[in-house]
């Protein structure tokens, strides 16, 4: 009786905290969903895409019992084996992620609370209603103003805490729950991105409700070297938009060049189209070494942790600009500016200032200050054969290369002169200098590199936030029927095999009229490769997301957006009510939403948790191939498992016998091969026989084009009925058939999971 | 446990069981000719590597035809084989075979039982390493693993060192091929 009291007070609470009373739909069955609420849809995940582990460490070294061997099916000393404790450090990795997210929107939203008043109302334009999709359906409150954004990011704090809790020593011992825990932490980090844009839409009138966003400059040949350079390097908008809010009001905005590294200079992009984008994370360090920067800002997260020490070997000066980053430096926000101003010019020196306002005026002042008596200059090709010449070769540099190439084969072809080989390779190149600090001659490499570096200027579209409400009521009918033959998401960091491979894939796909959306360094390296016409998929393609369009949706935290497009085809398309009602939207997006996430740079925790977000909405990630070093992939084995869904038209349990989608998280050892898994990830047990067919003709297509012929080897298991195969592979793909002895089977009416395990959601909940 | 550093520091051991290294290629044909179900896994890498002007994959499909082993192609190199004309036995992606293979149930490339021997060669090396440590926590009582790269994989049960100089690779890899040949 007591537990049923504590239950109903506990349901009270949430209840006023989502403004339950508010019937804009009806609370469905998990609103604030706490660890235990989607436990059993995760289950169900994991029962046919299991967690596949690949231990990157033996051993468990997090307690003083330790170092614990786990190999071989030992266990620690604490009980753990290797499995949970994989697991265990995804957890920990998703959590790091979404709390990265989530501090950045608690943050932004202070800031922006402190500007506009808690009232400040929630309006994302004409053309969208459903404003906060994975608000919406993980918490149930439609918020009208920012007040209202941060019961939700409140929220999320609350279950990292109870997450985090779980990692600790003696507490969760499967590895199952370990996973089911990362999907909640990472189910959160979409809802903390969620809050931290829409809150930057509103506060800083960020483009909304539009597709036609304008095109900007990329490329370190867009910045102005002649200006005094202000670098914003991380992801936080309160830093950046304050410089040009500086720069305009004192009308110094065309003295000053504003350039950004990784997602602030998306933000900051959005904020003003004079802004420049110097490029992803993995030119950070190149670019600072170049010395151009005369003030360096950095925000929060994917900073180079040595920034004050980098700065100091190009004499740039850094301001420190949020609390999760001070290096270390002198916090002076309470001093006054003219004093800070004269510290940095004389004595060289760094800071920390956490007063927004202080720190662009600072910056501003020491920028225009220093920038007329530093040298800025590129190495001359005639100084980098000299510089190369002190390369013996010895390999040094291969052996920590993360991306596994030796710099010492360019750098050696540099010292005869020839360029050709080290141009390739900084296209390879993913920028953490680990190759300099080894070399035994000290060749300064990535000085070196300044003659491979491409001075060319790239067009990216801003990022345009959330995707319409009319753009969901276009599509929603193709995508969901298989006629539009997929959603393509390319999002994450630049850990690239070959930085070229993201644009390439963009291309391929868009010219395939599948609907590519972009964030972070993904947005970015896809406009730094040039096709037909000189011109960028941004300026190849249009900006909308319909079929062949190419839209840059924003930074990191825009990433919200589009696992909030996938709610939406649910809610808007499809009208089943999205309000606190998860089971019901994810397992609509996995039976019938063809899309599909690339990560194919994916480094950090980060893309950790967004991936893993996706993945318990029913979205597919693939990743590059360094990416098994996360330790943990969801994978299915086509043949052998069991792919019975619930038809919902029949209510009974059918056996589709069709692997779609075919695993969660994935690898993919190169880039052909990625070229191919992403058709086939888009294929889902809705498509009608036409969307199949439009499917398994891309599949087949680009088979052929990358694998060298044939047929794929799995195609009869995603032929329903004849009229699946694509015409004009008709005659050939009959006579495999016939060679394997295919049999036809039934397509599965209204595919569900629902009915299939334990779940609180009626069968009927589904069914639209 | 050998103290042997892997060529590439990514895959540096943080353990304690270790590959032993073995330079003897007839030592290698005699764990192969003992191994009743082994599987070949090529990887893409094979379309680029040549010893002296003949391509890495050449030897790989030489020993498969040797010593009757199975090939699993993993990524694009079903193409390249093609053109050499040989079939794989099947085609995986490189986490899609080793995801069967820590199946003790599963029935191999052949239908004819779960491998007891799994030979790699030409994946990239972080790549390749993490594979084999899926085999060893959550495979090692059913099969072994061992590795043909010019390079030290620790996480294997039998690996090559780090050859410094190509040749020292293609002669090994033709002494194996030859210890293969008189084993048949």
């Amino acid at each position: 009786m007591a537990e049923v009291k504590e239950i109903t007070r506990k349901l009270e609470e949430i209840h006023e905290k989502i403004k339950a009373e508010i019937p804009w739909e009806p609370v469905g069955p998990t609103p604030m969903p706490e660890i235990p609420d989607l436990r059993q849809w995760d289950m169900r995940l994991l029962k046919t895409y299991a967690p596949f582990y690949a231990p990157f460490c033996d051993l468990c070294c997090f307690c003083t019992y330790g170092k614990c061997d786990l190999s071989e099916g030992r266990r620690g000393a604490c009980g753990i084996d290797i499995a949970t404790q994989q697991a265990r450090i995804i957890l920990l990795a998703c959590l790091m992620g979404c709390s990265a997210h989530a501090a950045h929107g608690g943050h932004i939203l202070e800031f922006l609370i402190e500007r506009h008043g808690p009232d400040k109302k929630i309006d994302l334009g004409t053309f969208i209603d459903v404003e906060a999709p994975n608000i919406r359906t993980v918490v149930g409150l439609k918020p009208e103003t920012l007040g209202d954004l941060k019961t939700v990011i409140e929220y999320v704090y609350k279950e990292i805490t109870h997450l985090l809790d779980s990692t600790h020593f003696g507490q969760e011992g499967s590895y199952l729950d370990y996973e089911s825990k990362a999907l909640h932490a990472s189910m959160l980090d979409h809802v903390g991105m969620e809050v931290a844009d829409i809150a930057q839409i509103v506060g800083f009138d960020f483009p909304t409700s539009v597709a036609d966003t304008p095109l900007v400059d990329m490329g370190w040949a867009s910045v102005d070297e002649s200006k005094p350079v202000i670098l914003l390097v991380g992801h936080n908008p309160a830093t950046s938009t304050t410089v040009i809010d500086y720069l305009r009001e004192n009308g110094l905005y065309d003295k000053v060049e504003i350039a950004g590294i990784c997602c602030t200079a998306l933000e900051t992009t959005r904020y003003s189209d004079r802004a420049k984008i110097v490029g992803p994370l993995s030119r950070q360090l190149f670019y600072v070494r170049t010395g151009i920067a005369d003030v360096i800002m950095t925000d929060e997260q994917c900073i180079r942790t040595d920034m004050p020490i980098e700065a100091d070997k190009v004499e740039s000066r850094v301001v420190a600009c949020l609390d999760k980053a001070m290096y270390g430096l002198e916090e002076v926000s309470d001093r006054e500016v003219d004093g800070i101003v004269r510290d940095m010019v004389e004595d060289k020196k760094h800071f920390a200032i956490l007063d927004a306002k202080k720190a662009a005026e600072v910056a501003v002042k020491v920028a225009m200050e220093i920038a007329p008596h530093r040298r800025k200059q590129w190495i001359a090709e005639e100084e980098a054969v000299e510089l190369a010449k002190k390369c013996t070769n010895c390999g040094m540099c291969e052996r920590v290369c993360p991306n596994l190439f030796s710099i010492g084969d360019g750098i050696t072809e540099v010292a005869k002169g020839n360029f050709d080989l080290i141009r390739q390779q900084f296209n390879l190149c993913i920028g953490c200098g680990k190759c300099e600090q080894e070399c035994p001659n000290d060749v300064p490499i990535f000085k070196i590199m300044q003659v491979a570096a491409s001075k060319e200027t790239w067009k990216i579209r801003a990022g345009r936030g959330a995707i319409m409400d009319t753009e969901i009521r276009n599509v929603g009918a193709p995508i969901t029927l298989g006629t539009i033959p997929g959603v393509l998401a390319f999002v994450g960091c630049s850990n690239y095999p070959d930085i070229d491979d993201v644009a390439d894939m963009v291309y391929e796909f868009a010219r395939r009229k599948y609907i590519v959306v972009l964030t972070g360094c993904a947005a970015m390296v896809a406009g730094m490769k040039k096709f037909e016409d000189g011109k960028t998929v941004y300026e190849l393609f249009p900006p909308d997301f319909d079929a062949g369009g190419v839209v840059n949706i924003g930074s990191c935290v825009s990433n919200a957006h589009i696992s909030g497009a996938a709610i939406k085809i649910a809610n808007i398309f499809a009208a089943l009510p999205l309000r606190a009602n998860y089971e019901v939207m994810a397992d609509y997006v996995l039976n019938r939403v063809g899309a599909c996430g690339v990560a194919w740079g994916a480094m950090s925790q980060k893309a950790a948790s967004i991936g893993t977000g996706f993945n318990r909405l029913g979205i597919p990630v693939l990743l590059g191939p360094h990416s098994a070093k996360y330790r943990r992939l969801f994978l299915s084995r086509k043949e052998e498992d069991d792919w019975r869904v619930m038809d919902a038209r029949k209510r009974e349990i059918v056996d589709s016998g069709e692997p779609s989608p075919e695993h969660l998280a994935y690898v993919c050892e190169n880039k052909e091969k990625a070229m191919v898994t992403i058709p086939k990830l888009c294929i889902r047990k809705n498509d009608t026989p036409q969307g199949r067919s439009i499917k398994l003709n891309h599949y087949i297509s680009l088979y052929k084009k990358y694998m060298g012929g044939g047929l794929p080897e799995d195609l009869h298991l995603y032929i329903r009925r004849d009229p699946d195969i694509p015409l004009v592979y008709k005659k050939e793909v009959r006579a495999h058939l016939q060679e394997i002895g295919w049999q036809p089977k039934e397509p599965v009416g209204l595919p569900t999971l629902i009915g299939t395990y334990p779940s609180k959601v009626p069968l009927d909940a589904v069914i639209h | 446990m050998s103290s042997i550093i892997p060529l590439h520091r990514v895959n540096v051991l943080t353990g304690i069981k270790s590959a032993r290294v073995i330079e003897d290629a007839a030592q290698y044909a005699n764990l192969i000719e003992k191994a009743k179900r082994p599987l070949l896994v090529l990887g893409p890498l094979l379309r680029e590597w040549s010893l002296d002007g003949k391509l890495a994959i050449e030897y790989a499909l030489e020993i498969a035809k040797g010593a009757n082993i199975p090939i699993c192609a993993t990524a694009d190199v079903k193409g390249k084989m093609m053109e050499l004309e040989t079939k794989p036995d099947s085609v995986y992606d490189a986490v899609e075979i080793v995801n069967h293979l820590k199946d003790p149930e599963w029935q191999g490339v052949r239908r004819e039982g779960n491998h007891d021997l799994v030979i790699f060669l030409g994946i990239r090396s972080d790549l390749e390493e993490q594979c084999l440590s899926v085999l060893k926590h959550f495979a090692f009582k059913h099969l072994k693993t061992m590795t043909l790269d010019k390079y030290y994989f620790p996480h294997a049960n039998y690996s090559l060192p780090n050859f410094k100089r190509e040749r020292r690779w293609k002669e090994f890899l033709e002494s194996l091929l030859d210890n293969l040949k008189k084993g048949g």
